[in-house]
């Protein structure tokens, strides 16, 4: 399978000179899951919003399908198919799940809202309650179905299970899984819960300190956890 | 009955413009966060536009051309000037946005707020200077038939206004409704990130959004032209009403916003009428209706704490802790004495008046610098000062000094008053509040013939002390230098006071409050005792000020002191730095009437001029396009060298100083949204942090330099923990066995189950409306405890927190020690013992580590007064919590787990018996996560029992003694954490089929049984 996204010696961070990433290298093929875990501080939100071009990169590249990218550039990372699930989800609380989802849209575009609550059976029992009254599980979900109504071709997830009691967790991540293999996605996910991550991922990374400590395919590293935990202190071999 | 109709159908024409304004302000605001307090004046510009356009001129506000040139097609119809002025208007609000506001996205209200006022006092200077104040008359629009209404006859013009005013306001709010824009508008407002990731551009949004606002205002503007009279002036109030419609709606329902107005249009108009009345105040009962509404709705809709998940942004910049009293004392004498003696007549005049504008922006900056509260009444309050300084001498018959000490505290009652409101309310309905209360002064009071002189303002003695005559003179030798040196003593006396407020407490409470009320009242610091305190020194210091300028100008005049003039002065206070002293006396130097006013009056070559500009221009260049900055300062000296040479002697820059000066406020406000004042004290501090740095190299944290910088990784860095050095010693990687023996102390037996509970939560029961958020909870803490509380999502676990530290109203009982803390406000129960953390962590971001902890000291000493050394116990706690490395950076530098930690030591600085901890683990990783549990365990063995709500069920079965499950509001197991992991109900519910421990970490030694206690899995009553 080809590279859907790819990244060459990307420097990510907020001020110039200093940056929190430094000379990464990434690439994530269609229809597959990369796990980013890591340390707090270690770069991975700041890796997101910079591919989902919230943040300007300070130096490297990021390319979509062999396509360059315009750096810093929400509407052109969006246009891209470039799409993030912000870890604050930031909804549009004020808006009913229905028009947050609407106003995602785009035009000529298979995904409708139907196909959301198709995904996600408990939202469309709360399609008229403003965003802001929903649980967390629920604004959870509304935040990737708003998502997944830009039709991505890359899914970026920060965080999915911040705050969330990890019965909703277990039943959230199968259903990344599902877009991703029924519509040929390529996933970047963020995670603390290393092990749920690792079940649904295909390939996973982790960051430390602003570097690739460790690389590989995520069923093997699901069953060397000491190897993950050393990576997480920064101890270990890269691969 | 007859005319009490008439009179409301006339104020129906005054209500439908305000409703205009009012909906331009809530466009504005809820597409791009600004007050837009420049509306009045934008829709005065259209009407003048319209007006003109009729004669077949247009208004051309540029400066040097002809203001109003010919178009060359002779006096247009009402619909093609009608058109051009709402295209125009249009354009003026797409260019606002595009040059002002855009680049004010991220600064703070106050500095929008101030960019606004500047545009206000541009157009209004602009008009005034290039039309002059004659007045223009404009031809009815409306159709002016007599309507025959209750046996009045009534014109019709003012309700085709209102029916007018009524359908655009319908037709605004189904845009908003049902188009795709409108409810991108909506959603843009609520949250930019949401809009990026949404595929939206909340740029073009806000663009259009204010293109609708001036168009909407525009329209108001002009068909109100025909039916007042059209100078510069006419609008200035407008703007008033419009603030307290829009505040009733909340800036965002529209239709509320519109009744609103037209009730207080038609209301205003029955108050004019009745100031004929003999035994009502003959002027000011209109101004009166506005504040009335105003009140009205804080007593309905107002609360005394932001409510949970509000944000609240006070970054109004460093207030930095004067060091010493002498030195600053001596700069300030020593220059202010010479200025005084060496020069004379009108430049001596200057630097009075100088000197008096900085005691009244002294009081700014207690009330807004240091509390944060934004009041555009001090100058006014100032004007109370002045107003009763004349009745305290020729009724009371009062001798100097007691005078104007005594105007002093007349002044302060004001104030006092004048924060009342915002005991209820924060933010800008505050700041509304005080310019309607502002207006009010102004024309009930200061302007009122019944009461005072009239236009010659209100006579003053000057002031004399055992004969010797301290007044201002007149004529020859005018102004005296002993009037001089009265005003320089009045000033150091009131700087030092201010100094002194600073370094107290009583300052570092304010900062707290001005950073975050929730968490200064958790702190145990009142904060509606510290809102009063600073609106009462602020009005003392006003009213001084006032009675200065009252002095000096032998007379209390209406025009030193109105509420458009206080908003005026509030830009200028903020712009020179409203958070210090120093600031403060930046104020004066820059205020009208003061040094540089005067300099520029007196004729400024024309070199300097360009020079200045320039280099403003060239500072704007240099924030979005760094790579032309060496192009344009080339360009400005070039300028300037040319402009030496080719124009000599000075330029009279005279009408034009106001827009100008207003010109330059906006630029500057462009680029330093902090004040001016502010970068410099960064750019010392930064320097001063260099200097300690080099000194004392050990301090400065090592593993920042691992390479994460804005977020220094103190504690995800592997040399803090102790498997590190475990590890160095050993030579290799620890075994399991290692590493708990490194990092945890050896663990305490569980509490003794005898003992009485230090905290006893019975039948709790917390309602939002409807929604039953928890019921009947209870449960029981020991002495020595740790108690975890767990539950899904929505289980009502920090609603629970609220309701026992008393931000929340419950039913049921909370006692601790034994004592009922039921109808205690939270900075109560804190001083009482209790102290807590927030979820969203709440930290004053513009403090220091220390500085943060340090505000949470005020709970220990106000409770026990052998507080100790409270310097001492702070450094204790850094030590437990290992922060030592970053203590004195900024928090807004740390990393989340650092934040979590600062937010837990200032928890503790108030030496709370038990502490409640909402997510402590929130955003940290396995790793810090671990080493969060055993700081906890060494919090409690040094004494403080905790009760601490979290998802991570790792850290929680780890660290508790015991977990109280909650589901649903409602109690459903309590016990220790292997009766938890156990228990059906609770796995069905909460941890799901896979157990919790999903974050890697070496096998640990089996779970030992709690022992103990009538702890068991069932409910405890």
């Amino acid at each position: 399978m080809s590279a859907v996204l790819t990244c060459s010696g990307l420097d990510a961070g907020y001020v110039a000179g200093r940056p929190v990433l430094r000379n990464l290298d990434l690439s994530v093929d269609a229809g597959t899951v990369l796990a980013l875990l890591g340390p707090n501080g270690a770069g991975k939100t700041t890796l997101l919003l910079t591919i989902a071009g919230l943040q300007p990169p300070l130096g490297g590249h990021i390319g979509l399908s062999g396509a360059p990218v315009r750096p810093g550039s929400p509407r052109a990372a969006v246009k891209a198919g470039l799409v993030l699930v912000p870890d604050d989800r930031s909804l549009f609380k004020g808006l009913t799940v229905t028009e947050n989802l609407k106003l995602a849209s785009r035009r000529g575009s298979a995904t409708t809202v139907e196909k959301i609550f198709d995904y996600f059976p408990d939202l469309s029992r709360r399609a008229k309650i403003a965003a802001g009254s929903l649980s967390g599980g629920e604004q959870q979900m509304l935040a990737i179905g708003r998502a997944l109504m830009q039709d991505p071709k890359v899914l970026l997830v920060d965080e999915l299970s911040m705050g969330l009691a990890p019965v909703i967790v277990e039943s959230l991540l199968p259903v990344i899984r599902r877009v991703v293999d029924d519509t040929g996605a390529a996933c970047v996910m963020v995670e603390q819960h290393v092990m749920l991550a690792l079940r649904i991922a295909d390939t996973a990374m982790v960051l430390a300190h602003g570097d690739v400590a460790l690389r590989g395919d995520a069923r093997e590293l699901a069953a060397d956890e000491a190897r993950i935990e050393r990576a997480y202190l920064g101890r270990s071999a890269k691969t | 009955m007859g005319i009490f109709v008439l009179f409301l159908i006339l104020g129906l024409g005054s209500g439908a413009v305000y409703a205009a304004l009012a909906l331009g302000l809530v466009v504005t605001y809820r597409s791009s966060g600004v007050v837009n307090l420049a509306t009045g004046a934008i829709a005065l510009y259209v009407a003048y536009t319209y007006a003109f356009l009729r004669q077949g001129e247009l208004v051309d506000p540029i400066p040097g051309l002809d203001p109003t040139p010919g178009i060359g097609t002779g006096p247009l119809g009402f619909w093609p000037s009608f058109g051009i002025s709402i295209v125009i208007a249009g354009v003026l609000g797409a260019l606002l946005y595009v040059l002002i506001f855009r680049p004010l996205r991220a600064a703070p209200a106050a500095a929008k707020a101030v960019a606004s006022v500047g545009v206000m006092l541009v157009v209004e200077a602009l008009l005034a200077t290039g039309i002059g104040s004659s007045a223009v008359s404009v031809r009815p629009i409306f159709p002016y038939h007599i309507y025959e209404i209750f046996g009045s006859r009534v014109p019709g013009d003012r309700l085709w206004f209102a029916a007018l005013v009524i359908v655009v306001s319908i037709a605004l709010g189904l845009w908003f409704r049902l188009t795709r824009f409108g409810l991108a508008t909506r959603a843009a407002a609520e949250s930019e990130k949401g809009a990026f990731v949404t595929g939206l551009s909340p740029q073009r949004i806000a663009l259009v959004n204010w293109a609708l606002s001036t168009i909407i205002a525009g329209i108001g503007g002009v068909l109100i032209a025909p039916i007042v009279e059209l100078t510069p002036d006419a609008y200035d109030l407008f703007i008033v009403a419009a603030l307290a419609a829009a505040l009733v709606g909340n800036f965002s329902k529209i239709g509320v916003t519109v009744a609103a107005a037209l009730i207080i249009g038609m209301l205003q108009s029955e108050a004019t009428y009745l100031e004929s009345k003999s035994w009502l105040p003959s002027s000011g009962l209109a101004d009166l209706v506005p504040l009335i509404v105003i009140l009205l709705f804080l007593v309905v809709r107002g609360q005394e704490l932001p409510a949970r998940g509000a944000i609240i942004q006070h970054t109004l910049g460093l207030a930095p802790r004067p060091r010493g009293y002498v030195g600053p004392a001596v700069v300030i004498a020593g220059a202010g004495f010479v200025a005084l003696a060496a020069t004379h007549g009108s430049m001596r005049a200057a630097i009075i008046t100088t000197l008096v504008m900085a005691i009244i922006a002294l009081s700014q900056v207690v009330v807004t610098g240091y509390s944060g509260q934004i009041s555009f009444a001090q100058l006014t309050i100032a004007g109370v000062g002045a107003f009763s300084l004349t009745r305290i001498q020729y009724q009371l018959h009062v001798p100097f000094p007691f005078a104007p000490l005594l105007a002093a505290v007349f002044a302060m009652i004001v104030g006092v008053v004048v924060g009342l409101p915002a005991l209820r309310i924060r933010g800008l309905p505050v700041a509304v509040t005080t310019l309607a209360l502002a207006a009010v002064l102004q024309n009930l009071w200061f302007n009122n013939p019944d009461w005072n002189g009239g236009l010659g303002g209100s006579p003053i003695k000057d002031p004399s002390i055992f004969g010797v005559d301290l007044g201002v003179g007149s004529g020859h030798g005018y102004p005296h230098l002993s009037f001089g040196v009265l005003c320089l003593i009045v000033l150091l006396l009131a700087a030092g006071g201010v100094a002194l407020v600073r370094r107290s407490r009583l300052g570092a409470a304010m900062l707290a409050v001005r950073a975050n009320e929730r968490a200064a009242a958790a702190s145990g610091i009142s904060v509606s005792g510290i809102k009063l305190a600073a609106f009462a020194i602020g009005g003392f210091l006003a009213g001084l000020g006032g009675a200065m300028l009252a002095y000096q100008q032998t007379s209390a005049n209406e025009s030193s002191f109105t509420a458009i003039g206080g908003l005026a002065f509030f830009t200028t206070a903020y712009l020179a730095g409203v958070t210090s002293v120093s600031g403060g006396i930046n104020a004066g130097i820059i205020a009208a009437g003061g040094i540089i006013y005067t300099l520029v009056n007196n004729g400024v070559p024309l070199w300097i001029c360009v020079l200045l500009l320039g280099l403003l221009l060239a500072g704007i260049v240099h924030q979005a396009w760094p790579k032309f900055t060496r192009t344009s300062l080339a360009v400005v000296a070039l300028a300037a060298v040319a402009a030496a040479i080719l124009h000599h002697g000075g330029v009279q820059l005279g009408s034009y100083y106001a827009a100008i000066s207003a010109v330059l406020l906006i630029f500057t406000v462009i680029l330093n949204p902090e004040g001016l004042v502010g970068p410099m004290q960064t750019q010392l501090a930064a320097l001063r942090e260099k200097l300690r740095a080099r000194r004392s190299p050990a301090q400065t944290a090592a593993p920042a330099a691992a390479g994460a910088i804005a977020a220094p990784g103190g504690l995800a860095a592997p040399d803090r923990l102790p498997a590190a050095d475990v590890l160095a010693a050993a030579g290799g990687l620890p075994t399991a066995d290692e590493l708990a023996a490194a990092e945890r102390p050896a663990r305490r037996s569980p509490p003794d189950g005898s003992a009485r509970p230090l905290l006893t939560v019975s039948g709790v029961g917390v309602r939002y409306g409807g929604v039953v958020a928890n019921e009947d909870v209870s449960f029981e803490v020991l002495p020595g405890e740790i108690v975890g509380l767990i539950g899904p999502n929505g289980a009502g676990k920090t609603t629970l927190i609220d309701a026992i530290s008393g931000y929340a109203r419950a039913t049921g009982s909370v006692e601790l020690r034994g004592r009922k803390l039921d109808g205690l406000k939270p900075y109560q129960r804190s001083r009482g013992g209790l102290g807590r953390t927030f979820q969203g962590i709440e930290l004053y971001d513009d403090l220091s580590v220390r500085e943060n902890v340090e505000v949470g000291t005020m709970a220990a000493r106000s409770a026990r007064p052998d507080g100790g050394h409270p310097a001492i116990g702070i450094d204790a706690y850094f030590k437990i919590l290992d922060l030592q490395g970053v203590a004195d950076q900024p928090v807004r530098q740390l990393s989340v787990g650092q934040r979590q930690l600062v937010s837990v030591a200032r928890a503790l600085a108030g030496r709370p018996a038990i502490v409640l901890l909402d997510e402590p683990a929130a955003g940290l990783d396995a790793t810090e996560s671990r080493w969060l549990g055993g700081r906890l365990r060494a919090i409690r063995d040094a004494g403080t029992t905790i009760v601490m709500v979290d998802h991570d069920m790792g850290l929680v079965l780890d660290v508790c003694d015991r977990i109280v499950v909650l589901n649903l509001g409602r109690v459903v197991a309590v016990g220790p954490p292997a009766e938890i992991e156990r228990n059906d109900e609770v796995k069905r519910a909460y941890l799901g089929t896979t157990h919790a421990d999903v974050q890697p970490r070496p096998d640990q030694p089996p779970q030992p049984v709690q022992l103990g206690g009538p702890d068991s899995a069932e409910v405890i009553r």
